[in-house]
């Protein structure tokens, strides 16, 4: 059995309407490893949506496979889905119904107990506001009472769209350690975010598509390179700029005196060696943000969110 | 399976639009019921009293001129106070045979018409709050969900209108008890009869709402589709000139009274010479009746149902789920 998670190879979806056809997804090939947690980005309409709803059974495909704990889905998609936890956009319950009502209901679904129900409430904190109608929540309560439902199933897959939309500061840091915890307790996090700094918090892996396509894939680490930079201070950047040029150095353009280098001492002995003095050598590793934004410069909005 | 039904009827229960169908489905049978007693009730010394007061000055009349009043001279005095009395206070005594021919056609209108919107609203509500995308994370065989959420709404539906329709049918064979009033032998067992084969159109009904509303996947849509194909079908009906068969009363009629009857137009030669002077023939040219059965009742409304039906399981299974 394959030690991915999630699998999708040429996975495609064409949107048919009487402007034409519109590709969300374009032959894309997604591979989620077992355990810890993946990164699914791309910018609105770049068809995250979409590829989980077609993992999940919410839309059928137009072309390609899809797998699920090795399973073909969405054929076998009954035999996995007891094993899968998901939030899909925004939070989708009854809105006359408690917040307890909703969950009781799925839980049954399952053959959850009671207990379950109550446990799960208890989770998210929302204990105290379950018996409340779900059309009064906030939308932070509302996120929560989602979560809360993917946990009725105590899943080994959880696939969570912009979870933490809506929460207030300590409701974000509280997700995402309850995410962080479950990625370590060895369930699949797939986590579709915009919050990049959050993602590259929590994620160990990561997939970046764009248009329908993808972009990149693998380690987070290995996602964000190891080309390294060094911004220097000093009291005259332009006298500074001409000793590191002319001492060798590569030299970022950009209003900063950013120099590319694995050997920062020899910046310091340089300047210094010049009657240069400096104020601050910092290192300025790439981040995730800057990675996906190079990666998709040329996205325009339109395909399906 | 059973657990899935189990989680409609919960659903089904705890939502406040329904529970004030399926209540309205039991208090305006009881008011019909009621006032069906009400209008029969024997009339009273009281009552004749204020009809004599009331109509003294036609009476009257009937004393001067009854010939107008198609009363014999010689018994004027008599027949006119009676005659004229009995306008003023002429009321149907109850009968079984005689509610399942008015009221009891009502109550199964009623029912059909309440349940239909229950049916409706049920389903609805999922589509429009987009729960249903989270009820198939949790059970993803659409064919199950679908049929779990029909056998909720046609069970529910067949019980309350079963339900209904006999203590409706009790009602008034209690009232005709009180009242002393003759009942036919088989009476009370062809007016249950009545109300089961009602209360299945009704469950019917109800089932056909929610197949329609999980096709087009809103409330408001399909109350619109369903008046629109009403009125449309009723100017088609009209316009095109299509005999009573086609009627949709006459074949709900049918079916809840387990065969009905119905009149058609024949050709002029049939009113000419020897041919106006015989007896047609049943089912000949010239039988201005013909009989609608139970069947075909079934077969007008059952087509549609089923075709309905067909389409609404295709889609839910074929088509992205909002």
């Amino acid at each position: 059995m394959s030690d991915l998670v999630i699998e999708t190879s040429g996975l495609r979806k064409e949107f048919r309407s009487r402007r034409g056809v519109r590709i969300a997804v374009h032959d894309l090939d997604l591979a989620v490893p077992a355990g810890g947690v993946h990164g699914f980005l791309g910018p609105n309409g770049s068809g995250k949506t979409t590829t989980i709803r077609m993992l999940l059974g919410l839309a059928h495909a137009t072309a390609g496979t899809m797998r699920l704990f090795g399973e073909p889905v969405p054929r076998r998609l009954p035999a996995v889905i007891d094993r899968i936890g998901a939030v899909v956009e925004n939070p989708k319950f009854a809105p006359h119904f408690t917040g307890r009502q909703n969950l009781t209901l799925l839980a049954r679904t399952i053959g959850a107990s009671a207990d379950r129900v109550e446990e799960a409430v208890a989770t998210v904190g929302l204990t105290g506001r379950d018996g409340d109608r779900y059309k009064s929540y906030s939308l932070g309560m509302k996120q929560r009472l989602a979560i809360a439902a993917t946990l009725l199933k105590r899943p080994a897959l959880l696939i969570l769209d912009e979870p933490t939309n809506g929460l207030d500061p300590a409701g974000i840091r509280e997700i995402r350690d309850t995410i962080r915890q479950l990625g370590e307790s060895g369930v699949t996090v797939l986590l579709s975010s915009h919050i990049l700094a959050e993602v590259q918090q929590v994620c160990t892996s990561a997939t970046i598509i764009g248009n329908g396509r993808l972009l990149a894939s693998g380690r987070v680490e290995d996602l964000l390179g190891t080309s390294t930079a060094y911004r220097v201070g000093v009291p005259d950047p332009a006298a500074a700029r001409a000793v590191l040029d002319g001492a060798g150095f590569t030299l970022r353009d950009g209003s900063d005196l950013l120099v590319e280098t694995d050997r920062p001492a020899a910046v310091t002995e340089a300047l210094g060696n010049a009657g240069v003095w400096l104020c601050e050598l910092t290192p300025v590793r790439p981040d995730l943000e800057t990675v996906f934004l190079e990666l998709t410069a040329g996205d325009q909005l339109g395909g399906a969110a | 399976m059973r657990r899935l039904l189990g989680v409609e009827l919960t659903r089904f229960r705890w939502r406040r639009a329904i529970l004030v169908l399926l209540l309205l489905a039991i208090v305006v049978p009881a008011v019909i019921a009621a006032s069906r007693i009400w209008a029969t009730r024997p009339v009273s010394q009281a009552d004749l009293d204020r009809a004599t007061e009331m109509a003294s000055s036609e009476i009257q009349q009937c004393l001067d001129h009854p010939r107008r009043y198609g009363v014999p001279r010689a018994a004027a005095q008599t027949q006119c106070e009676t005659t004229i009395v009995g306008w003023y206070t002429g009321r149907e005594p109850l009968s079984m045979a005689g509610e399942r021919g008015g009221s009891g056609i009502g109550v199964v209108a009623v029912l059909t018409t309440l349940l239909l919107l229950a049916g409706t609203t049920f389903v609805g509500h999922d589509w429009n709050s987009g729960s249903m995308s989270n009820q198939l994370l949790f059970e993803s065989r659409r064919g199950r969900v679908w049929a779990a959420k029909a056998l909720a709404v046609t069970l529910v539906s067949l019980v309350l209108a079963a339900l209904v329709s006999a203590v409706y049918w009790l009602t008034i064979w209690a009232a005709m008890q009180v009242r002393d009033l003759p009942t036919l032998d088989g009476a009370l067992t062809d007016s249950m009869a009545y109300g089961l084969r009602g209360a299945l159109f009704a469950a019917a009904a109800a089932l056909g709402g929610y197949a329609l509303t999980m096709l087009l996947r809103s409330t408001v849509a399909t109350v619109g589709v369903l008046f629109g194909v009403s009125v449309a079908g009723g100017i088609v009906i009209a316009v095109v000139g299509l005999s009573g068969r086609w009627q949709p009363d006459l074949n709900i009629a049918a079916i809840v009274d387990n065969g009905t009857t119905y009149w058609v137009e024949v050709p002029e030669s049939c009113f000419i010479g020897d041919r106006a002077e015989r007896e047609p023939a049943p089912g000949s040219e010239c039988d201005q009746r013909r009989d609608l059965s139970a069947w075909e009742g079934i077969g007008y409304y059952g087509v549609p149902l089923v075709a309905t039906a067909g389409a609404s399981v295709a889609s839910f299974r074929r088509r992205d789920v909002p």
